[in-house]
């Protein structure tokens, strides 16, 4: 961090970034075709089942099929058509490069090293990805600053921080990183899952035309952000949370606190009040004074 | 018809048979969980998550077979967790007396049974065998015992036999060998941890947990042992061979543990010497693995010829156990001199060196 970034009186206590395994949801999305890549090759070109791949077309219809129903699973699962799109995209790119280079022909040998190149551009990417994050713990504020293209910052005083949130998964656990989400007290941080069900009936138009859409919905609040806006995977989980922990109540006025800053303004309403009284008393002295003198 | 030459053979030792054989299996199977969470413990500091990892693997099976305990005695489970320190599983309903026991049966003994009998299945279907039984009922001690070992004796043979010509360029047989390593890594009902809190990586403590439940309610064991003894008896009334092919699975199920523990000390000893090498020296031995095997089976490949698989295996654990000497031979000991002190002249003239 630039030290003119800094406030006054402000230290930096730690700089962190996302461990390594954290983006671990984004990377099984490569391992899945690095294995699908290898599996497809055995296959075509080694198993006992190698004979069953005779034309070509079978083989990249068996490999895209398997790539965009992994898609679909994985979609529905994440609540993400993104993941199938990507796949889609791949699948698609792929048959466009085999028609336009001629490599139809030899599907069994591209077809496995175009996945697996695919899926290692796609671990470049989530590795750069991952390296956009930055997360800088001062003694007065957590800068979060993130973003490839559009670079995004977020600052949090520890004084606005209302809750901490953090999860450890089975990963994190093993290694040792988590994730901490502060809440503001705008409610930054927070979240909704919704589930909505639907029915509906349509009736053959020349009877009635009728079309009937049943539904529900469902909300819950629950502590969620973007990865620039949260402190995604950080390592080690335990010793930074602790710190923020400490920060945020070295920022916060506790009960204690709050009845003796009571006190003592009461203390200094009552001192206030004597000085006046005393001062009134000093004046009526000084005129009781000069009317004798007079 | 079946030869009662010696009733009190037949009615009272024949039937220990199998059950002593696989307690004997069971107990090495002990010795080697034992040995294998002492070499955890002292790569702990340097490879934390890698034992975590083979804690949660732990912790895990032994939480399943607690639930699954509570499953089979119909309480019900209330509380499921589990994290990498410690698992939780809470029953709905308290139930005393026998299901308790059961209960706990499985929590103790489960763990040591529930990964290797995961990884018997893949092994009926890589084989392709159907493992050979003996197929009569026996009637005395001696007999039981030849029984018993015919039986592991010929999964033995077929499991080994697989182990050696495994292909590591088949998807099912490196997955195999994965499986294999990772729970092998986690077959043991206790956790390894800290220095500080070492007291809990004993063997004495999963036996005294074990011992506790026998003797906590005696009567449970012996009441197995005596149904033990009915199922013997009508299987050699019937002539069948059930009674030694129950215990022989879990036979089986023990020398499975017993070779994936094997394969997890190689593992755990080869990551414990690389440990030594400095730099990034230490990754050579594992690029080696890969890098032999691979070529092994593509020279094989090119020139074909018989045991392919085995020598390409042979040849990736002699090669990585060559550069691993190697490289500690001369990686390591910084302070070794060029030329030997020994037998050098020293400059008051004595000649020796001290």
């Amino acid at each position: 961090m630039e030290q003119e970034e800094l406030l006054k009186n402000e230290e930096v206590e730690k700089v962190l970034s996302p461990h390594p395994l954290s983006f671990m949801k984004l990377q099984s999305l490569c391992i899945f075709l690095i294995v699908w890549g290898a599996l497809i090759g055995w296959f075509v070109n080694f198993s006992e089942y190698k004979n069953l791949f005779v034309n070509d077309w079978i083989t990249t219809m068996t490999w895209g099929l398997g790539l965009l129903l992994f898609g679909i699973a994985a979609s529905l699962i994440a609540i993400q058509w993104s993941i199938f799109l990507l796949y889609l995209t791949t699948f698609v790119l792929g048959i466009l490069l085999m028609l336009w280079q001629g490599w139809i022909e030899n599907s069994e040998i591209f077809i496995p090293f175009y996945t697996v190149g695919v899926s290692v551009i796609g671990f470049l990417l989530v590795e750069w990805y991952r390296r956009s994050h930055k997360y800088i713990i001062s003694n007065l504020r957590i800068i979060f600053k993130g973003g490839i293209f559009t670079k995004r910052e977020r600052t949090l005083r520890y004084d606005k921080i209302t809750d901490i949130d953090g999860k450890q998964g089975i990963l994190g656990q093993i290694f040792g990183f988590g994730t901490i989400i502060p809440i503001s007290q705008s409610g930054f941080g927070l979240g909704s899952d919704k589930t909505f069900a639907a029915a509906g009936i349509e009736v053959a138009p020349k009877k009635i035309g009728f079309l009937g859409l049943f539904g529900g919905g469902k909300e819950v609040q629950t502590p969620r952000a973007r990865s620039y806006y949260e402190l995604h995977g950080v390592h080690p989980y335990k010793e930074v949370r602790a710190l923020i922990e400490n920060l945020v109540q070295g920022s916060v006025i506790t009960p204690y606190q709050q009845e003796q800053v009571t006190y003592q303004k009461e203390q200094v309403d009552l001192q206030k009040q004597m000085r006046d009284l005393l001062k009134k008393q000093m004046e009526l002295k000084e005129e009781e004074n000069e009317e004798e003198k007079n | 018809m079946l030869d009662l030459s010696s009733p009190i053979d037949t009615l009272i030792f024949a039937p220990l048979a199998p059950i002593l054989g696989v307690l004997l299996f069971w107990f090495i199977q002990i010795l080697f969980i034992e040995s294998q969470k002492y070499l955890l413990s002292k790569i702990w500091d340097k490879h934390q998550p890698l034992c975590r990892f083979t804690n949660l693997i732990g912790i895990l099976f032994q939480t399943i077979c607690h639930a699954l305990g509570y499953t089979v005695t119909r309480s019900g489970i209330s509380t499921f967790y589990i994290s990498v320190d410690y698992g939780r599983v809470e029953p709905k309903k308290e139930k005393k007396g026998m299901f308790e026991w059961i209960s706990n049966a499985f929590l103790f003994i489960g763990p040591f049974f529930i990964p290797p009998g995961i990884l018997l299945i893949p092994i009926l279907l890589l084989t392709k065998k159907t493992f050979e039984t003996a197929p009569d009922a026996y009637n005395t001690f001696s007999q039981g015992m030849i029984h018993f070992g015919e039986n592991l004796f010929s999964f033995s043979k077929s499991f080994f036999e697989f182990l050696f010509t495994i292909d590591l360029l088949h998807p099912g047989h490196l997955g195999f060998l994965l499986l294999l390593i990772f729970l092998g890594m986690g077959i043991r009902p206790s956790y390894i941890a800290e220095e500080k809190r070492r007291e809990k990586i004993s063997m004495i403590y999963d036996l005294k947990n074990i011992k506790n439940l026998v003797l906590q309610k005696p009567l449970y064991p012996i009441i197995l042992l005596l149904l033990s003894y009915i199922i013997f008896y009508i299987s050699l009334i019937l002539e069948q061979n059930w009674y030694t092919t129950v215990f022989s699975i879990l036979g089986w199920l023990s020398i499975t543990a017993i070779v994936a523990l094997l394969i997890g000390h190689m593992l755990v000893l080869l990551i414990k010497t690389t440990d030594k090498i400095p730099g990034i020296w230490k990754l050579l031995p594992y690029i080696t693995i890969i890098v032999s095997y691979i070529t092994a089976r593509i020279i094989f490949y090119l020139h074909p010829m018989d045991y392919s698989n085995t020598i390409s295996l042979l040849t990736t654990i002699c090669s990585t156990s060559l550069i691993t000497m190697f490289l500690i031979k001369h990686k390591t000991n910084k302070f070794k001199t060029d030329t030997d002190i020994k037998g050098r002249m020293v400059e008051d003239g004595t000649g020796r060196t001290s």
